[in-house]
């Protein structure tokens, strides 16, 4: 048998270097976060966000009579929207290693690390309402005889007109007169949220009407996420973007990607802030332990506050490309 | 005791199907006494059952009684206790060979091998060709509140008994029904219209739970091939812009309900659709406001601040974890707990664990701090 104290079984001393930063951690694209319309309840402000939305008035078409008698006069009206706040958030318990090594860096990468996993779980809450909230239009425009087809570019035609009909108001245009988000490479346009998976169907309509960030004329001014645009509906992409796995007529992945306008979609946090992180220090919670906790917590309420100006667009794919 | 873990108890009083329980926390073990079955030792009762995460999800250890009736140990392995994280949408449960679907309102599904599954849950079809050209497409990737009527029967809220439908039998190649998980994690939102009833009032049938309340501000979207476009929201040819929208003025089950509409001159509604459904839009009604200022009245065994609830089916209303807010707003109904399956014992194969409708169980249920599985 052999033994440790025999130095020919011992394997050879390997020496480690740690490097001075930490790698990236691979981190979907949040568009839901960057397109929506924030607004934020007060502090003990209650359970319910409410949005009020004031009316049309009847158009003024009709010549008032000349023998002096006033037209009948209207009722204004407003349509109200709720939105009941939740309490979301997440933790981690670093154990007790206090008293023998430095904690900072350690808290440092795990604050930073629950920081992304509330921003995440802020976009993936916008993105999942979206999908049980907004109407749904079926990709009708590709070749795929599935129900829905791929995309066309006529989808996206119908698409904005849609929208258009409906007055959405584009990004860079409209409320208050200012770029509400970014300053763009085109001109005014609505914003496709859509999945990376998409981006070979994308490329195939070059040449009939998408153009891809790299091309833009001010590519510059592209956002990270961008994928392109096909005539006034930018692409922004992302791993994460809602995807039914099998749920076509025939079986296909369906993607849902939300076309949107301003307004149309609302982030509500609570007291402007966008999450708390709570460190609590180590403390003696037995005979022995001594752990700290970090946690994160953060309010929302979504709500779609223009249900005129978005729709789910719903596609499938025109192939597999691979890769994993 | 640890310092981290979680400790619940409670009860429920079966109803003979899968009993969801919903918690704080992802439980890692459960405990079940049933108290009607430990009263009277009869054979086939299970007045206990153990489960802990490391056995895997849906088996359970139960004692039950045999023919003498003493208790003796047994396990189960399917359908038995799991635990779930109700947090994201677009989640499914496994594909099952659909054998037949008939032509019938409510038309009726009939799977190869026993479905599972119980009333009110949210299913979606695929591949419902009875040939090339014959079948029942048009009903494919509709997402059906189902009301189960046996092992392997259920209804949908649809009526394939029109001339464009087929029925499907004899197991056709492709056709699959499978679970939605999740339907309801945002309430209210849109839903698909499956008929509408034309009136000085409109009532709208929906093809899972629509979950609105009395003041509900709603819109329609309906495409040009389904009817009755002029219960759409816009164009608007009085006040161009406008949206026109309607208001529900009573909800008669978890699918119907009537809207402030008078469509005595609308087109009427059409599900009879075209078998080739290639880019075939439904017919849709999506909330977009309310009326209300109050929240949820209290009930006889309701909190004192009701949370909103859903309506998966019937008109059984099921709170949810959130805060109380205005009726007809929108809230997330998210959760976490587990599921006691309506399983049975390897070696007493009539020992079911959620026992019978009617039996009071009691559970306690812990989240560990030191657990060996992940997601725990």
């Amino acid at each position: 048998m052999s033994s440790i104290a025999n130095s020919n079984n011992l394997g050879p001393l390997v020496l480690q270097s740690v490097m001075p930063s930490i790698l990236y951690t691979p981190t979907p694209y949040m568009n839901y976060r960057n397109v929506a319309d924030k607004a934020s309840v007060p502090m003990h402000g209650g359970t319910t966000a409410r949005f009020m939305r004031a009316r049309a008035l009847k158009p003024a078409t009709i010549q008032i009579n000349p023998d002096g008698i006033d037209p009948g006069l209207q009722k204004p009206q407003r349509d109200v929207i709720d939105a009941i706040m939740a309490r979301y958030g997440t933790g981690c318990i670093i154990n007790e290693t206090l008293l023998v090594q430095n904690q900072d860096p350690v808290l440092a990468w795990v604050g930073d690390r629950l920081g992304v996993a509330g921003k995440q779980g802020e976009d993936l809450l916008l993105r999942d309402f979206v999908v049980s909230a907004a109407s749904p239009i079926y990709a009708s425009g590709g070749q795929v005889q599935d129900n829905p087809t791929n995309y066309g570019v006529s989808d996206f035609s119908n698409l904005a007109a849609t929208l258009d009909t409906n007055n959405a108001i584009k990004f860079t245009e409209g409320l208050k007169a200012i770029d509400g988000y970014g300053s763009g490479p085109t001109r005014p346009a609505f914003y496709m949220l859509a999945s990376c998976e998409l981006e070979p169907d994308f490329d195939a309509l070059t040449g009939s009407g998408f153009i891809s960030a790299y091309n833009m004329s001010y590519p510059n001014k592209a956002i990270p996420s961008e994928f392109g645009n096909i005539f006034n509906i930018r692409i922004l992409v992302s791993s994460e973007n809602g995807v039914a796995r099998g749920a076509s007529a025939n079986g296909r992945d369906v993607y849902y990607n939300p076309v949107l306008g301003k307004q149309a979609l609302t982030h509500i946090s609570q007291d402007g802030e966008s999450m708390r992180l709570i460190y609590r220090d180590p403390y003696f919670s037995g005979a022995y332990a001594q752990n700290a906790t970090l946690v994160i917590k953060f309010w929302q309420a979504q709500a779609l506050t223009q249900d005129t100006g978005i729709r789910n667009s719903l596609c499938t794919r025109a192939g597999n490309y691979g890769g994993v | 005791m640890a310092e981290y873990s979680r400790i619940a108890q409670g009860s429920f009083t079966s109803t003979g199907l899968p009993q969801i329980v919903n918690l704080p926390f992802q439980p890692s073990k459960v405990r079940l006494t049933n108290y009607t079955k430990a009263t009277t030792p009869a054979q086939n009762g299970v007045p206990f059952a153990y489960w802990q995460a490391e056995m895997g999800q849906g088996f359970a250890v139960i004692e039950a009684f045999n023919s003498a009736p003493a208790l003796i140990t047994d396990i189960v392995t399917s359908n038995g206790i799991s635990t779930f994280s109700a947090g994201l949408l677009l989640q499914y449960g496994p594909l099952l060979q659909i054998a037949s679907i008939s032509t019938a309102s409510a038309a009726v599904v009939t799977t190869a091998s026993p479905h599972g599954y119980a009333s009110g849950q949210v299913v979606i079809m695929q591949g419902l060709y009875q040939s090339t050209t014959t079948g029942m497409p048009q009903i494919a990737g509709v997402p059906f509140t189902i009301t189960v009527t046996g092992t392997t029967t259920f209804t949908i809220p649809w009526n394939t008994n029109q001339g464009n439908y087929t029925a499907l039998s004899g197991s056709p190649t492709g056709a699959y029904v499978k679970q939605v998980l999740y339907p309801y994690l945002f309430v209210p939102g849109a839903c698909y219209i499956s008929a509408l009833s034309l009136g000085t009032t409109t009532t709208v049938t929906t093809t899972s739970a629509h979950n609105f309340v009395v003041g509900q501000e709603v819109a329609f979207r309906v495409p040009s091939l389904w009817g009755t476009t002029q219960l759409n929201s816009l164009p608007n040819a009085v006040i161009p812009g406008s949206p026109i929208y309607g208001y529900v003025i009573s909800v008669t089950s978890y699918n119907v309900f009537v809207v402030s509409i008078n469509s005595s001159s609308y087109t009427a509604f059409n599900s009879n659709q075209a078998f080739n459904t290639a880019g075939l839009s439904y017919a849709q009604v999506v909330a977009v406001g309310d009326v209300n200022s109050g929240g949820v009245q209290i009930s006889s065994g309701s909190p004192l601040y009701p949370p909103p609830y859903t309506v998966p089916i019937s008109t059984t209303q099921v709170p949810a974890i959130s805060f109380p807010g205005i009726q007809g707003g929108y809230f997330n109904n998210s959760s976490y707990g587990f599921i006691v399956g309506n399983g049975v014992g390897a070696t007493l194969s009539s020992a079911v664990l959620v026992g019978a409708s009617g039996n009071v169980i009691y559970y306690e249920a812990e989240l560990s701090d030191l657990t060996q599985v992940d997601g725990y």
